[in-house]
């Protein structure tokens, strides 16, 4: 028998009791799919007195496309996702982040919603209850030093869903359910740099969709990780790129990162390139761009500057890929 | 063990049986399988989703049970290792593995089979790159994963055969 | 009564492909691991871990654990003061530790509990206090003058310093048109096989007698370390081995999981049930040790190999295990597989703050041979010479006799080198610098390696045979084997029966195998070193004979005729005047008639001759009666962007004398392959001051199908003059052939040459990187030199 902590579990079947429960019990936690907060349930990371398991919400669960774009139940599941023809037409670089995800098990009930909220990773934090504890914790955790920089007061893992970067290029919009009601808001608006907080959902808040808007349907995107393995592996670095073509000049450009900051984010100065020829010159600009944005720190067996390297050289392959 | 507070109502079918129990919320799927129920072929290899050699079926697609709480598989239809022959013969997949020595130790293989009986459903002719994909969180250490490439093609032949048989 | 056919023939069984004998049980998920025994009334065991890497201990207080309820037992280092391990010149490890503990993770105390919360709360209330040591958790760190021995009988932390010179090395070196030196860093690695240590005992109070499962190769070494640690007559304990979930090396020896489960249920008088996770299971450890390996070779310009001068340090964890015997086996493997006139050698293995290395597959040669085979390609480009020819040029002839005593008497490397060389189309393929259409360079790089069939001399070894099997011939006219020699999904069960079928001509129907039980079946010592088919085999092909003989007499007997003119046609036996004969179940009735059930034996020892002598320090070490040679040839396609490598295809022919079950051969033949793939790309551990970083399978990479090649497998039969039908071991020799070639393929696509082992991506691009930089400057410099 596997060693579980105690918790209660609640299957509520919509949105309003699941969030009504959350906020009730300040020591509760959402759990979809499982196949990473169970994980971190294990190890102790996580120790809910509560966990919500909202597999049973039908609402969380549907893929619907109208006027506004597609709409993405925060409850489908990566392997739906990566089937579903309208998202393999119009967002191209979404269903390939969906398979690119850990490997086609987890898939299968691993859900869009977990992997946009999914917690950072680092080394020094991913690790048992017994591990932990033997390296008094750390900043992110119970502990007040940071291994990964000792002395520092932040925390820098990394965030390494896949997921956001392909959705991200597409300027995605989420919906969050909370106390207070349903909003809608920006996906990028969903992360801030900070490895130890880094979504801003307020205690209580539960994600329930991603809008893809209808402009960008169609709109040419590829998403690519580098990892060891070819399955299986949390992303060393990935980038997803958006480009349009006029001619041989560039319409429309966008390029968004994981894995090599705290969250996931759109790279700044593509835009730059608007209007633009994408030239061996422009193309290795462009690498040097993203790469001086990715801070991975060492929270992985490989080295971050490798990762930061990488993560140059995927962006600059994809993007060479559309300027062909 | 936990209180009864923190019990749920779980009524499942498991091989095909009906079944209702009352597991702790804390239960993980594999732990109910392995030691509530008895069904001993699905194991533990790692310490939650990294080897792959905890796979059953439910509604009819692969999962890991040792993420996956026994309490959440409220009408659910769960599929191990050991529901797959049928009247004592072994069924395509595991006559494959068997055949083509797609099984070393073993001790992967009932999660590996399980994970390649849920790919041959969904897709009844895999092509290596298929079969790839498909078992992709599946890790074996013994047989570098030739012969299980060979066993799942093994298995999608014979039951193209049959269905040829079948059809004429 | 059964019709006797007239066409009636003795069954082929040896060299015909066939599934294994207990894979149904597998297939179907019926086979019972450890792990698999649940009994209602048992108890949860579970271990009190070192928070610290090294220290004295104060006090170890269980008291407020054994208080709690539901709590039957609790153990710790003062439960057992008798040391265990497999060397008998190096037991000093305890189950448990007593006075220090010297690696994080290490068993200080144990509870027995009604379940796994009470378990985990037990654990929770163990009060350790210590007194913190300094740690070393690198080879240099713990030999620094100045560093605290780890134990009083290891001065300096040496566990064992090798050192001999062979031939006349320096006289060598001077004739040498070239001389490379080079260091490798070998990173440790872990086996990660499938199935978590698991043990189950029971402890009958009132017989005073102990049965215990677990999961491990070596059934009869952990019988015997039960009886010592418990201080138990070894009579009143049985050793069931169930179904192994692989073991590649990590339980070779007793480890400490199945001792602290039985010392548990006798403290708890019941079943204790103790299943430690994987991340338990990769401290427990008994990998492939952290290795640096110098190497300085001599080669002439023909490729002659002149000298090789080789120091290995081995970063052996905190207690002895195999140590000695790892650093000893990587001084004699450089050894018989060329022609080798000259050979120096020192091997130390060091004691540090981290978990015990062991015998892991290809237990002492591969990163040595990892070395060798890189630094021979190094040499062979550097002369303008071919990889393959220069390994050509230093074949042996058997037979053979290496500087260190070692027996070559049957050797099929030639012909595997001739095989990967035409089906990988080398001579078209390797050797072409430049990019691809798909920006990808590629490149093929070759690699050998042998691996021994057993030691000739067991490690622990009292006198008795090497290997014993026995038949039991019972009224059902079936033959039960019964061997010691553990089944753990190699094969061995399927092999042994092969075997004896062979010689009665028999199908294998007639036969089931019993390899599990202490009170049944004869002793072993167990599945280790490529041992089982060699020395097994031929005691089941011994025993068979034997069986056969009494079966002929009977026959004979009752055919009226003499035993020498009986003809055994396997399922007929009839004297060679007569058309009718008798059907199989007669004959057993016939043998059986008076004596009842039958049971023979057969065994097998090794020759005198390849135990080696005592002429210098470790000589005897390594010594085999037979060797098994690979060649192996990979292409890889490397991106230079990513430093990403694919693995497109590996070309693998290895000779394994006879291949009794061809399938079977073909399957451990890929899995060495494919597990030196693991260690050449991905594979090793790391700590953080002695905690394992890598102490799950999401850092710890084992490849995945996704990134596993297709493996072109020949086998290669150069049939041993001693082996069974000529057979020699398949399991291990080609592991170490991948890794030089897998960098040698790299150094062809890219003309980077990986050193440090695994070749990391990071690690890689570091290399390329700094290659661009040196033609970065070279070209500023050409173009300065121009300007002027």
């Amino acid at each position: 028998m596997e060693y579980m902590p105690d918790f209660k579990l609640h299957r509520p079947d919509n949105i309003e009791d699941a969030v009504k429960l959350r906020a009730e019990e300040p020591d509760a936690l959402f759990v979809a799919g499982g196949t990473d907060m169970i994980v971190n349930v294990r190890r102790g990371i996580e120790q809910p007195k509560h966990l919500i398991d909202i597999t049973a919400i039908e609402e969380l669960k549907s893929i619907l496309r109208d006027g506004d774009g597609l709409h993405i139940g925060a409850g489908v599941s990566l392997k739906e996702l990566q089937s579903n023809a309208d998202v393999l037409r119009d967002y191209p670089a979404v269903g390939e982040a969906a398979r690119a995800v850990a490997g086609p098990t987890h898939q299968e009930y691993g859900t869009v919603g977990g992997n946009l909220c999914l917690d950072t990773r680092c080394l020094f934090y991913n690790q048992s209850e017994w591990w932990r504890q033997s390296n008094d914790y750390c900043l992110k955790e119970r502990g007040d030093t940071c291994h990964v920089a000792p002395g520092g007061k932040r925390c820098f893992a990394a965030f390494s869903g896949d997921m956001a970067p392909s959705m991200l290029v597409y300027g995605a919009e989420i919906d969050v359910a909370g106390p207070n009601g349903r909003r809608r808001m920006p996906l990028t608006d969903l992360y801030r740099n900070d490895g130890m907080a880094h979504l801003t959902l307020e205690a209580g808040d539960m994600l329930t969709a991603v809008h893809l808007p209808k402009a960008l349907a169609g709109s040419p995107s590829r998403y690519e990780k580098a990892r060891v393995r070819g399955s299986i592996d949390f992303p060393l670095a990935g980038a997803a790129v958006r480009l349009e073509m006029d001619g041989k000049t560039v319409k429309d450009f966008v390029v968004a990162l994981t894995a090599v900051n705290p969250y996931p984010q759109i790279a700044k100065g593509t835009d730059a390139y608007v209007g633009r020829e994408l030239t061996d010159e422009a193309l290795d600009e462009i690498r040097e761009l993203v790469r001086k944005q990715a801070k991975p720190m060492r929270t992985t067996t490989v080295a971050p500057w490798y990762r930061r390297r990488v993560v140059g050289a995927l962006a600059r392959r994809r993007t060479e890929e559309f300027a062909g | 063990m936990s209180d009864d507070a923190k019990q749920s109502a779980v009524r499942c079918t498991l091989n095909g049986r009906p079944r209702r129990d009352f597991v702790p919320d804390n239960m993980l799927l594999v732990d109910f399988l392995r030691e509530t129920v008895g069904l001993t072929g699905t194991k533990i290899g790692c310490d939650g989703g990294e080897c792959g050699c905890c796979t059953v079926l439910i509604d009819g697609e692969p999962r890991h049970a040792c993420l996956t709480l026994a309490a959440v598989c409220d009408g659910a239809e769960i599929e191990t290792i050991e529901s797959l022959d049928t009247g004592g013969r072994l069924a395509a997949i595991q006559r494959g593995f068997n055949e083509k020595l797609g099984a070393q130790c073993g001790f992967c293989t009932p999660g590996m089979v399980m994970a390649a009986e849920g790919l041959l459903r969904e897709n009844p002719n895999p092509t290596d790159d298929d079969i790839r994909a498909g078992l992709a969180a599946n890790i074996c250490r013994c047989t570098g994963y030739v012969k299980i490439l060979e066993a799942v093609h093994f298995a999608a032949d014979e039951l193209a055969g049959r269905d040829k048989e079948a059809a004429a | 009564m059964n019709e006797i056919k007239k066409d009636v023939k003795p069954a082929k069984v040896i060299g015909v492909p066939r599934p294994l004998i207990d894979g149904p049980e597998k297939v179907s998920g019926k086979a019972l691991y450890t792990a698999d025994f649940i009994p209602y009334d048992h108890m949860v065991g579970r271990i009190f871990r070192s928070p610290v890497a090294h220290a004295n201990i104060i006090e170890v207080d269980t008291s407020k654990a054994e208080a709690l309820e539901g709590v039957l037992g609790v153990v710790t280092g003062d439960d057992c003061d008798e040391g265990f391990g497999v060397l008998p010149i190096a037991r000093y490890e305890y189950p448990m530790a007593r006075e220090r503990v010297r690696y994080r993770g290490e068993p200080v105390a144990a509870v027995a509990a009604v379940d796994v919360e009470t378990a985990q709360k037990a654990l929770d209330l163990i009060e350790f206090k210590y007194e913190e040591l300094p740690a070393y958790f690198t080879s240099e760190e713990a030999m620094a003058p100045d560093a605290v021995s780890l134990h009083e009988h290891r001065e300096g932390n040496i566990e064992r310093d090798v050192d001999y010179d062979l031939g006349d090395v320096d006289g060598g070196f001077a004739d040498a048109d070239l001389v490379l030196e080079r260091e490798y860093n070998c990173a440790e690695i872990c086996q990660v096989q499938s199935e978590p240590h698991a043990a189950i005992a029971e402890y009958d109070a009132e017989r005073d007698y102990m049965t215990v499962r677990a999961s491990t190769q070596v059934p009869f070494y952990v019988h015997l370390m039960l009886a010592k640690t418990l201080k138990m007559d070894q009579s009143r304990i049985r050793m069931i081995k169930p179904h192994i979930g692989g073991g590649f090396g990590c339980r070779t020896e007793c480890l400490n999981v199945e001792l602290i489960c039985a010392l548990l249920a006798r403290k708890a008088k019941g079943t204790v049930r103790l299943v430690v996770n994987r991340e338990e299971t990769f401290i427990t450890h008994r990998g492939r040790p952290e290795t640096d390996v110098k190497l300085k070779v001599g080669m002439k310009k023909d490729g002659t190999i002149t000298a090789v001068d080789c120091q290995a340090i081995q970063r052996g964890g905190a207690y002895g295990g195999y140590g000695i015997v790892t650093i000893l086996y990587a001084g004699s493997l450089i050894n018989g597989i060329y022609q080798l006139d000259a050979v120096r050698y020192n091997g130390l293995r060091v004691l540090t703050n981290t978990p015990p290395p062991g015998a892991m597959r290809g237990h002492g040669t591969v990163d040595v041979r990892y070395g060798f085979e890189a630094i021979l390609d190094e040499l062979s480009v550097e002369l303008g010479l071919d990889p393959i020819e220069v390994r050509r040029r230093n074949l042996l002839k058997e037979p053979y006799e290496t500087l260190n005593e070692m027996f070559i008497n049957s050797y099929g490397l030639p012909e595997a080198l001739d095989i990967v060389e035409k089906e990988s189309g080398w001579k078209d393929k390797r050797g072409k610098p430049g990019k691809d259409g798909d920006g990808k360079y590629r490149g093929l790089g070759v690699g050998c390696a042998h691996y021994p069939c057993g030691a000739s001399k067991p490690v622990n070894w009292t006198g008795e045979p090497h290997a014993t099997v026995h038949l039991k011939l019972d009224w059902d006219a079936s033959i039960t084997v019964l061997t010691g020699a553990p089944e753990i999904g190699q094969g061995s069960s399927t092999m042994v029966a092969q075997c004896a079928a062979e010689v009665l001509g028999l199908d294998m129907t007639r036969f089931q195998v019993h390899s599990g039980d202490s009170k049944l079946v004869p002793k072993d010592n167990g599945a280790y070193s490529s041992r089982i088919t060699y020395m097994v085999g031929n005691a089941s092909i011994e025993a068979a004979q034997n069986l056969k003989t009494i079966l002929v007499e009977a026959a004979a007997k009752k055919l009226d005729a003499r035993p020498e003119d009986i003809e055994c046609l396997g399922e007929v036996y009839r004297a060679a005047s007569q058309d009718e004969g008798l059907t199989f179940e007669e004959v057993v009735m016939a043998a059986l008639e008076g004596t009842g059930t039958i049971t023979v034996k057969g065994n097998f020892d090794t020759l005198p001759e390849s135990h080696g002598t005592k002429k210098f320090r470790g000589g005897a070490i390594g010594g085999s009666m037979a060797y098994a040679y690979a060649a192996e040839v990979v292409q890889v396609a490397v991106d230079p962007d990513t430093a990403e490598v694919e693995v497109e295809q590996v070309w693998v022919a290895q000779d394994v004398g006879r291949a009794l079950n061809p399938l079977s051969v073909e399957g451990q033949i890929q899995g060495s392959v494919w597990m030196g793939m693991g260690q050449a790309f991905c594979e090793g551990t790391r700590f953080h001051n002695g905690l394992p970083i890598t102490g799950n399978m999401l850092d710890y990479r084992v490849p995945s199908i996704v990134e596993s090649p297709p493996i072109d497998t020949h086998i290669v039969e150069s049939v041993d003059p001693n082996g069974p039908y000529g057979a020699k071991e398949a399991g291990e020799t080609s592991l170490a052939a991948f890794i030089p070639a897998y960098t040698n393929a790299i150094a062809d696509a890219l003309g980077v040459r990986p050193i440090d082992l695994p070749v990391t991506p990071d690690r890689l691009m570091e290399l390329i990187e700094a290659r661009e930089t040196e033609e970065r400057v070279a070209a500023a410099r050409d173009s300065s030199v121009a300007a002027e």
